[in-house]
């Protein structure tokens, strides 16, 4: 059956980056326990082995479908311009600089400073403004919340600090 | 019985006194359900200074409430944003996030606290009449029975991999494949922790469900303005819509009996949860509905199923804890601690030696209940707007608030990392086709099962015909069978009727 040439064929490379990571976890996997007792092994290498089943046969099935022209390798379904457009990779290193910044800045300053920097982005650096005082206005209800009501556990840095001794001393 | 009569009256007009505890509590634990990390069982505990100085009466009525409206609680952010506040919200989304998207959002969430509340309501009523009977349910429900109530749940991959079943498959088996990392439960030998001791405990739950649903939502819905569908008719709040979805779920009133059943008497079993529940509901509901296609796309009853059975889980967990002391869960094991602290002693010879508290937490449970389809049917009109706030703004306030909830529960950093790993793993899923909520399906009962079936395997020396070997359990297998193979019948039969009606035209 010919194909419709108005229709955009698969990009399949992006289809197969769950399998290739389901394959490599599963013999990470499997190394790991290839020396242990029985009771570590009879589930893992049930499940693992019908994984592995099943993701050989979509890398197959993606074989013949690029082979009969009905898709390509291609990665455009999950990387693309639109992620620089929309703010997607700035959104993205700024919740992984989140992550790596509150514990030595605490909750409270990192939720502020990834609230403005995020939103910033997002909306291209329009409403800076509005955009200041709606991150400081949730982050100071968050402190308010988790640490001041709750008690939360949370991450706590300089800001956390100085409200404590103020709260303290009056 | 005219004894009895008296007592629970006694005992509602008690309960109903505190309804200035009850109130505030409820609004308390739609907040804490809703944020992934909190929980009615770690907000007792953090309030739980608080909970010992009110008296006995008061404490139990607080707690109960907070229970029962974190669980509905955990379903508003599931339907408006498509992040479940807890595991057990986990099968709400499939619905009522399509729900939101179509601009039904208000009337997704007034089937939702309907379907809680008479849920609710209903297995409290049950349960208080039949508890003898149910608590004995957790005698019967042996590592084999429980092999089988899981794979009921996992079968629900399968259904949600109808689309493209070999993507749903490998979705699900990869969840599954995760949920094994940690130690095995007889060696302890530690499998697949990339050496990281913060993963000897299995995967924690909570970074599992941040990641896979709220990170990768956020970074999805970033490519739109607003999370409403922008076809979706624009509409200014309106009563209609609460009124509509109060409709739709009164007329379904069936649906929502037998799907909470499912949850109380999952609920009774010590060590099952909300989350078997709702999977083991929906999958059901589909399985036994004349329009399972509809299932995924917005459909009432996909959304009712799931938030009455695990409602019905809330009633059923308090059954082995007070008839038999055993707690059916983490909240439930809080109550514990505080009622001993209060000298209570549980037992058969509760309801006769302190029958206003045993009465009186079933009591409180079907109070709070009745009060809280009154307080927050209202507020779906505003909750709704939730699906209107620009992404811009509603995306960055998702992933902050939800990736610290993913540390909230053991307080590890490691907790945060591993909610923006799930995250990634999301995205990747969503934007290529895989069904995150099959992959969390995996993650949260592979180790339940893999448990069940060592310790079946353990008990019988190896011996695999063991998981045939009870009555119980058989009668279950045939039922997962039939209930595997019931759709794929109804589907070869819906198809055979259609099919000389094509001709027809």
């Amino acid at each position: 059956m010919a194909q419709d040439p108005s229709e955009k064929p698969r990009q399949l490379g992006g289809e197969m980056v769950i399998p290739i990571l389901a394959i490599v976890f599963t013999l990470y996997y499997f190394s790991t326990i290839w020396n242990s007792p029985w009771t570590a092994q009879v589930s893992a290498f049930l499940i693992g082995g019908i994984l592995l089943g099943l993701c050989s046969l979509f890398v197959l099935r993606c074989v013949v479908w690029v082979n009969a022209g009905k898709g390509s390798f291609g990665f455009s379904n999950l990387v693309n311009m639109d992620d620089i457009r929309t703010g997607r990779i700035g959104l993205f290193i700024a919740t992984v600089l989140f992550c790596v910044l509150i514990e030595p800045l605490g909750f409270t300053l990192t939720t502020f400073l990834f609230l403005l920097s995020s939103m910033a982005v997002l909306s291209k650096f329009r409403n800076l403004g509005l955009i200041t005082g709606i991150a400081a206005l949730i982050s100071l209800i968050g402190w308010a919340v988790f640490i001041l009501a709750f008690d939360t556990r949370f991450p706590r840095g300089w800001f956390e600090m100085t409200m404590e001794a103020m709260l303290q001393n009056g | 019985m005219g004894e009895t009569a008296l007592i629970l009256s006694e005992v509602f007009l008690d309960v109903i006194g505190y309804w200035w505890v009850i109130i505030p509590t409820i609004f308390l634990g739609l907040i804490v359900g809703g944020i992934p990390g909190f929980s009615a069982a770690n907000t007792i505990i953090i309030l739980m200074p608080l909970t010992l100085a009110m008296d006995l009466q008061m404490g139990l009525v607080f707690m109960v409430t907070l229970y029962c409206a974190a669980r509905m609680g955990a379903g508003i952010p599931a339907i408006l944003v498509n992040i479940p506040g807890t595991a057990g919200a986990a099968a709400t989304p499939l619905d009522g996030y399509p729900m939101a998207k179509q601009g039904k959002g208000q009337q997704a969430l007034a089937i939702s606290f309907v379907a809680s509340s008479v849920g609710g309501l209903l297995t409290t009523i049950i349960a208080l009449a039949t508890m003898p009977i149910l608590a004995r349910v957790g005698f019967y429900m042996h590592s084999v029975e429980m092999i089988v109530v899981m794979l009921f749940g996992i079968s629900l991959i399968a259904s949600i991999a109808a689309q493209d079943m070999l993507k749903g498959l490998i979705a699900g088996f990869f969840g599954l494949m995760i949920g094994a990392i940690g130690t095995d439960v007889v060696y302890a030998t530690p499998r697949g922790t990339f050496g990281f001791l913060e993963l000897y405990d299995g995967v924690p739950l909570i970074p599992a469900l941040v990641g896979l649903f709220a990170v990768s939502e956020a970074f999805i819905i970033i490519e739109k303005k607003v999370i409403i569908r922008e076809d979706a008719e624009p509409k200014n709040p309106n009563w209609h819509d609460t009124f509509e979805g109060v409709r739709i779920a009164v007329s379904r009133w069936w649906h929502i009996g037998w799907t909470s059943l499912i949850g109380l008497v999952i609920g009774v079993i010590p060590g099952a949860g909300a989350s078997i529940a709702s999977f083991v509901a929906y999958q059901q509901s589909r399985t036994f509905s004349k329009t399972p296609e509809k299932y995924g796309t917005g459909h009432a009853e996909g959304l009712i199923a799931p938030e009455s059975a695990n409602n019905g889980v809330t009633s059923g967990t308090l059954v082995p804890l007070l008839v038999l002391g055993i707690p059916g869960g983490a909240t439930a094991a809080i109550m514990l601690v505080v009622m001993q602290f209060h000298g209570v002693s549980f037992g058969p010879s509760l309801f006769e030696s302190q029958p206003k508290i045993g009465y009186g937490m079933f009591m409180a449970m079907a109070v709070a209940y009745f009060l809280m389809i009154l307080t927050i049917l209202p507020l779906s009109r505003y909750m709704s707007h939730v699906t209107t706030i620009p992404t811009i703004y509603l995306a960055p306030l998702i992933i902050s608030f939800t990736l610290v909830g993913g540390f909230v529960p053991r307080e590890y950093m490691f907790d945060m990392y591993l909610a923006l790993g799930f995250g990634v793993i999301g995205y990747i899923a969503r934007r290529t086709g895989y069904h995150v909520a099959a992959i969390l399906i995996g993650v949260i009962l592979g180790p339940l099962l893999e448990t069940y079936f060592l310790r079946a395997l353990k008990k019988s020396d190896g011996d695999i015909t063991t998981l045939f070997s009870s009555t119980i359990g058989n009668i279950l297998w045939v039922a997962l069978v039939i209930s595997l193979v019931l759709p794929i019948f109804f589907d070869w039969r819906r198809k055979k009727r259609n099919g000389p009606e094509i001709v027809v035209q």
